[in-house]
């Protein structure tokens, strides 16, 4: 039955990032990008992250794609031409592709496993244990990545406000 | 290495290959297109795929701080993305840049 799921959700997902790369719309590229996150959100049920698999959704599919949906909204249909002004690129980025995935592939043969001591799953991810891993022993980077998107936060208004100077 | 889950067996290698494969489509995506908001979008792929592997070796090791880095990581990536977007709105209030390569005017 996993096995089944996990193949599943991973045909969906690499058929979700094959469309990012070709759509020519962008707004096709956004729509399989949230197949792909769907996708991903159910590998993370399978391998015991519930909070993560919530937090996949509500905040990636949710938020950040609605994001990314009102920009091209805001900017309109952009369509992309079909020739660019470097000749080599597609060619070269796809030697670079290719010599990228031989390389993980190669990382991949090496990896040594370690099997861990202890073997109960039952709290391992839920909305328990990440709580009291991040309020207790990670506090202080949980504390910093409020200061991030306090700044992101800054940044985006400064970025996005309308200059009185210049019209 | 197997990871049992729910009774079957799952390869751990099976999750790996297939966040390597989507880190390398956004790859391709990031050199291939020409469109600043796909490139944006390509990223997010990528950093998806980052995530993916460490939730799979977070189970693998059964340890916590995996997925605890990747909360961290959708924090990084959530504020990328609302930097980047507001950066491009900024540009295309002022020209259309439907081609990332009229950005040019850093050039020395």
């Amino acid at each position: 039955m996993a096995i089944a799921v996990f193949f599943v959700a991973a045909a969906i997902a690499v058929l979700g990032g094959i469309g990012v790369v070709t759509f020519r719309q962008p707004i096709r590229s956004v729509l399989s990008l949230v197949l792909v996150m769907l996708a991903l959100s159910v590998l993370f049920l399978l391998l015991s992250a519930q909070f993560i698999f919530a937090v996949q959704i509500i905040v990636y599919a949710g938020a950040v794609m609605v994001l990314f949906l009102f920009v091209i909204a805001l900017l309109g249909p952009a369509r992309e031409l079909a020739r660019g002004r470097l000749r080599f690129q597609t060619w070269l980025s796809a030697l670079f592709v290719l010599v990228l995935l031989g390389l993980l592939w190669a990382m991949l043969q090496g990896v040594q496993y370690r099997q861990p001591e202890k073997a109960d799953l039952s709290f391992f991810g839920t909305v328990q244990s990440i709580g009291v891993g991040l309020f207790t022993t990670y506090l202080y980077p949980f504390e910093l990545t409020s200061i991030l998107l306090l700044v992101a936060a800054i940044g985006a208004i400064y970025l996005s406000r309308r200059r009185i100077d210049d019209r | 290495m197997t990871l049992d889950i729910g009774g079957s067996h799952l390869d751990t290698s099976w999750f790996l290959l297939l966040s390597a494969i989507l880190f390398v489509l956004g790859a391709a995506g990031v050199l291939v297109r020409r469109n600043p908001l796909v490139i944006l979008i390509s990223i997010e792929l990528m950093l998806n795929a980052a995530n993916l592997t460490l939730v799979t070796f977070s189970r693998q090791l059964q340890n916590l701080e995996g997925q605890l880095f990747a909360l961290m990581s959708m924090t990084v990536a959530a504020a990328e993305a609302v930097v980047g977007l507001a950066i491009l709105v900024d540009i295309f209030r002022t020209r259309d840049a439907e081609d990332i390569d009229d950005l040019s005017e850093l050039r020395g």
